[in-house]
């Protein structure tokens, strides 16, 4: 972190791509991304870290990046729910949601999907299920089970070899 | 073809890939920063009011006070009490003052602390039966006695239903004031020309009510109010028509550019527009057998400081509950009072799952006295197919009997007498309507449009609204099934009182069967009418079926269709418009009368488990059955259910917005806990299957049903498990711990 720089520039290491903003150096991630960079897909919902709509994945872990103040993650890997959309294996999860009815809303869905991903990566990270990963993502609509059965299939199809 | 349905706002793979934009993602060339100086006090006399040293910040570009602004008074309901800004009092703190546009976020917020207003406090009321004593501060000059509603509703013979009881229970009940808790806060974005008038980028649900209640705000015609709504973050009720809507066009009209308004969470929860909060006085008495033969209800209603949609929200408290048992008699009197309190509005299950929580929990305490299984007490008085309600509905489907046998099936209710301590099982019902007559007496159908397109996907228009629900792809679904082409063909659009058919607003639980009867109507026509075009253009051995054109074995696709219809008519494409008009009756002044098409039914059970330590519950498990009629989706239908039992245990459990002298103490996410992954509990939903004559493709509604019966099974299991009835929602840990103590 370049501690006591002014509106300065800042190089972000976002979805696998070098990138540079201007601003001020508090500045939280989710503004920077979403304001400088485009990405609108990381939401923000309350803007006190509770909610997890504005969840993104830091070397791999979720973190609600409402409350980072983004000059503090330079050199470090961002990934948003655009660059994770990308990811083939990404599309079996989307699929399972949308057949599992965990999306309705879908404000809450790309915080949820972050979280959901980071865990499919690595279920030992959150010392036990999904719904304690889950636990700083709130969805207010679909009732999670969808969300956490969708994980659960692909965790199953990607054992058998899917 | 797929990739038709990709475009809809409301695709699920858009959702999931974060390339949905909601309103906090658009923005226009020149859009300024919208911000709101909001009344520190709960009731107070405006004494003077300075802007100068605001309107001299740089980047600021307009201010405005309630005397730059026309002063009609106009409001949703035909109670009209709204200012677009306060001119002389304020009712509530968060009572909007002052509106600015910046450049710039910072602009706002430096101009927002250099407003200068000068208050005299005035003595506050805050409670709605106090709102009602004499002497009482009264917040509207015009209205006598802070109550600009009352109900009275009176069936049957009440006194020789009192002669006849043999068993009466009841007690005062409350229900708390639930936040909405929609994940994407509160905005808009307005713009202004003299040509098209207000738009309003807003995620209003009725956006058609909101055109018509905002032109009068501003004195101007409706068709210079235009709403476009992007898709919505969630509602659950909190955006049907909202002052930040109508502050956004002020500040848009006066520096004539486009500016955006999002509240954050704070500002969003001290000034949201939660559950009306009632206290119920009930009783209902039983003969020796368990038959009712009476219901008696007093219930006051917290308006707060002006009116949204409360009075609606009164009389589905006063009557939709007589609409699933046979009272024999009922007198319901409904108050509804101003307070100094933040207003409040309707939140799904409408006045109807307070009250079942308030009925359910009687009906249990009437079991337990005639030492009867609750179940079996409910089928005893519980309406069937074919009945006439106490207070009009026609009932053409109802298979309520067979959603308690199986739900006592699924749950193994059987297990009730044997559980062991601090574990209980719960049963309650639940009723609901497909859309309600009177939510706009003038006309509660619904329009669509169909259309074929040049590359032979259809176009579906609708003036209700997608709010997540899955209403796009249920009309898919109806257009899909009727046109025997593929869903993915289909795209679903609305949202835009500029481009669709008029809609009522998609409240009332109305999308699936008042929208999707339009759709189904349509898309007939459409069939209809592609087979005369195939006669047309091949000759009259042609037909049309499974989404094509057929002559003596060849096919002709929808995409060669629509070249045809193109070359015939100047370039123009098919498209049919249908109105569905539903065979209701306006309840009337008694409030008789057969208000929706058709009325769901649910039957529900919640187990539990109460710590005794600490009184808190947690909810480990929950059976769902529901007659929906033909279920059309049943993945969105199911969803629906499942998230109507979390936000059924976060209500009960946990959830309150706290309000001390107006002031909300908990206005943060944080502070106003709603239930997480962990909270939800195993849950099995079971869909009866049936045909409606009145609803499309045979379905009923299902979005508010599914959360009615919640608050009363998850009462009655606490109460099961605890041996010690709760009264006031929620019942969280500190009220069951105290019961507890309370032997």
């Amino acid at each position: 972190m370049s501690a006591g720089q002014q509106d300065g520039n800042f190089k972000l290491n976002l979805n696998g791509q070098e990138v540079v903003w201007s601003g001020e150096p508090a500045a939280s991630l989710a503004d920077v991304i979403r304001e400088q960079q485009g990405l609108t897909g990381t939401k923000i919902g309350c803007r006190t870290g509770e909610c997890g709509a504005c969840t993104v994945l830091l070397e791999g872990r979720p973190v609600v990046s409402c409350l980072i103040p983004a000059a503090s993650v330079q050199g470090q890997q961002v990934e948003t729910i655009e660059g994770l959309a990308r990811l083939e294996e990404f599309q079996s999860l989307m699929a399972a949601m949308q057949e599992n009815g965990g999306v309705q809303c879908g404000f809450c869905t790309p915080g949820v999907m972050v979280t959901t991903w980071a865990w499919l990566q690595n279920p030992a990270l959150f010392n036990g299920d999904l719904g304690s990963a889950l636990k700083n993502n709130l969805c207010r609509c679909t009732g999670y089970l969808g969300i956490i059965r969708s994980a659960e299939q692909v965790l199953a199809g990607r054992g058998a070899g899917v | 073809m797929s990739e038709l349905r990709k475009k809809s706002p409301a695709d699920l793979s858009a959702k999931l890939a974060g390339e949905t934009r909601y309103l906090h993602d658009l923005n226009f060339p020149g859009q300024l920063v919208g911000a709101i100086y909001r009344s520190p006090y709960a009731h107070a006399r405006i004494l003077s009011i300075n802007v100068e040293r605001a309107k001299q910040v740089e980047g600021v570009a307009a201010v405005l006070t309630a005397d730059d602004l026309p002063s009609y008074k106009y409001g949703p309901t035909k109670f009209k009490d709204w200012n677009l800004l306060a001119k002389d009092r304020v009712l509530f703190i968060g009572d909007e003052i002052v509106a600015i546009a910046a450049e710039t976020k910072e602009a706002a917020q430096r101009a927002l602390e250099l407003v200068e207003v000068e208050f005299e406090p005035l003595p506050g009321v805050f409670d709605p039966e106090d709102s009602l004593k004499p002497g009482a501060p009264l917040l509207h000059e015009d209205v006598e006695s802070n109550k600009p509603m009352q109900v009275s509703v009176s069936r049957g013979d009440l006194e020789e239903g009192k002669r006849k009881a043999a068993v009466v229970k009841g007690g005062r009940y409350y229900s708390n004031r639930v936040y909405q808790g929609h994940l994407e806060p509160v905005g808009a974005i307005a713009s202004w020309s003299d040509e098209e008038g207000i738009t309003i980028w807003a995620p209003s649900h009725i956006p058609y009510r909101a055109r018509e209640t905002y032109a009068a705000g501003f004195g101007l015609p409706e068709d210079k109010v235009r709403i476009i709504v992007p898709p919505i973050g969630g509602s659950f009720g909190a955006k049907y028509v909202l002052k930040v809507h109508v502050i956004a066009a002020a500040l848009a009209m006066a520096a004539r550019r486009h500016v955006k308004i999002i509240l954050d969470r704070y500002e969003d929860m001290i000034t949201a527009h939660p559950r009306v909060p009632l206290t119920f006085d009930i009783e209902i008495g039983a003969d020796e057998e368990g038959r009712f033969v009476y219901k008696e209800l007093t219930v006051y209603a917290d308006a707060g400081a002006r009116v949204y949609w409360s009075p609606n929200v009164v009389s589905t408290v006063c009557t939709r509950a007589d609409n699933i048992y046979h009272f024999g008699s009922v007198k319901s009197e409904g108050y509804l009072c101003y307070t100094n309190n933040s207003p409040t509005t309707c939140m799904r299950g409408f006045g109807n799952a307070e009250m079942l929580f308030a009925v359910e929990s009687v009906i249990d305490e009437i079991a337990l006295e005639l030492n009867m299984d609750p179940a079996e007490l409910r089928l005893k008085n519980i309406v069937h197919q074919g009945d006439t309600t106490l207070h009009g509905y026609r009932l053409d489907t109802c298979k309520l009997d067979e959603c308690i046998e199986k739900v006592k099936e699924l749950s193994g209710w059987h297990r009730r007498a044997s559980l062991p301590p601090y574990r209980g099982l719960g049963l309650a019902v639940a009723n609901h309507v497909s859309g309600f007559r009177a939510i706009d007496p003038r006309f509660d159908g619904s329009t669509a449009v169909i259309r074929l397109k040049q590359d032979g996907g259809i176009e579906v228009e609708t003036g209700e609204i997608e709010l997540g629900q899955g209403m796009s792809l249920t009309y898919a679904r109806i257009a899909s099934k009727i046109l025997g082409i593929p869903e993915e063909a289909i795209l679903v659009k609305s949202g835009d009182t500029g481009r669709y058919p008029f809609g009522i607003g998609t409240l009332a639980s109305r999308s699936t069967v008042m929208g999707g009867n339009a759709v189904q109507k349509a898309a007939q026509s459409l069939a209809a009418r592609l087979k005369e075009l195939a006669r047309e253009t091949l000759g009259e051995a042609a037909d049309f079926r499974e989404g094509a054109a057929v002559l003596e074995g060849q096919t002709y696709s929808l995409s060669e269709l629509a070249s045809w219809y193109r070359a015939r008519h100047a370039g123009e494409e098919l498209e049919i418009k249908e109105t569905y008009v539903p065979d209701t009756d306006l309840p009337d002044a008694t409030y008789f009368g057969h208000p929706s098409p058709n009325y769901p039914f649910a039957a529900h059970v919640a187990e539990v488990e109460v710590d005794p330590d600490t009184g808190r519950t947690k909810v480990i498990g929950y059976w769902a059955v529901h007659d929906s009629g033909t279920i059309i989706h049943e993945t969105m239908a199911k969803g629906q259910v499942l998230g109507a039992i979390a936000q059924g245990v976060g209500w009960v459990t946990m959830e309150d917005l706290l309000v001390k002298d107006g002031k909300v103490m908990n206005p943060s996410m944080m502070d106003y806990r709603m239930p997480g992954a962990n909270d939800m509990p195993k849950a099995e939903v079971f869909f009866i299957q049936g045909k409606d004559p009145n609803g499309p493709l045979g379905a009923k509604s299902i979005g508010e049903v599914a959360l009615d019966p919640v608050p009363g099974a998850i009462a009655n299991a606490i109460a099961h498990a605890t041996g010690k009835r709760g009264y006031a929602l929620p019942l969280s840990a500190e009220k069951v711990w105290k019961s507890l103590q309370n032997t």
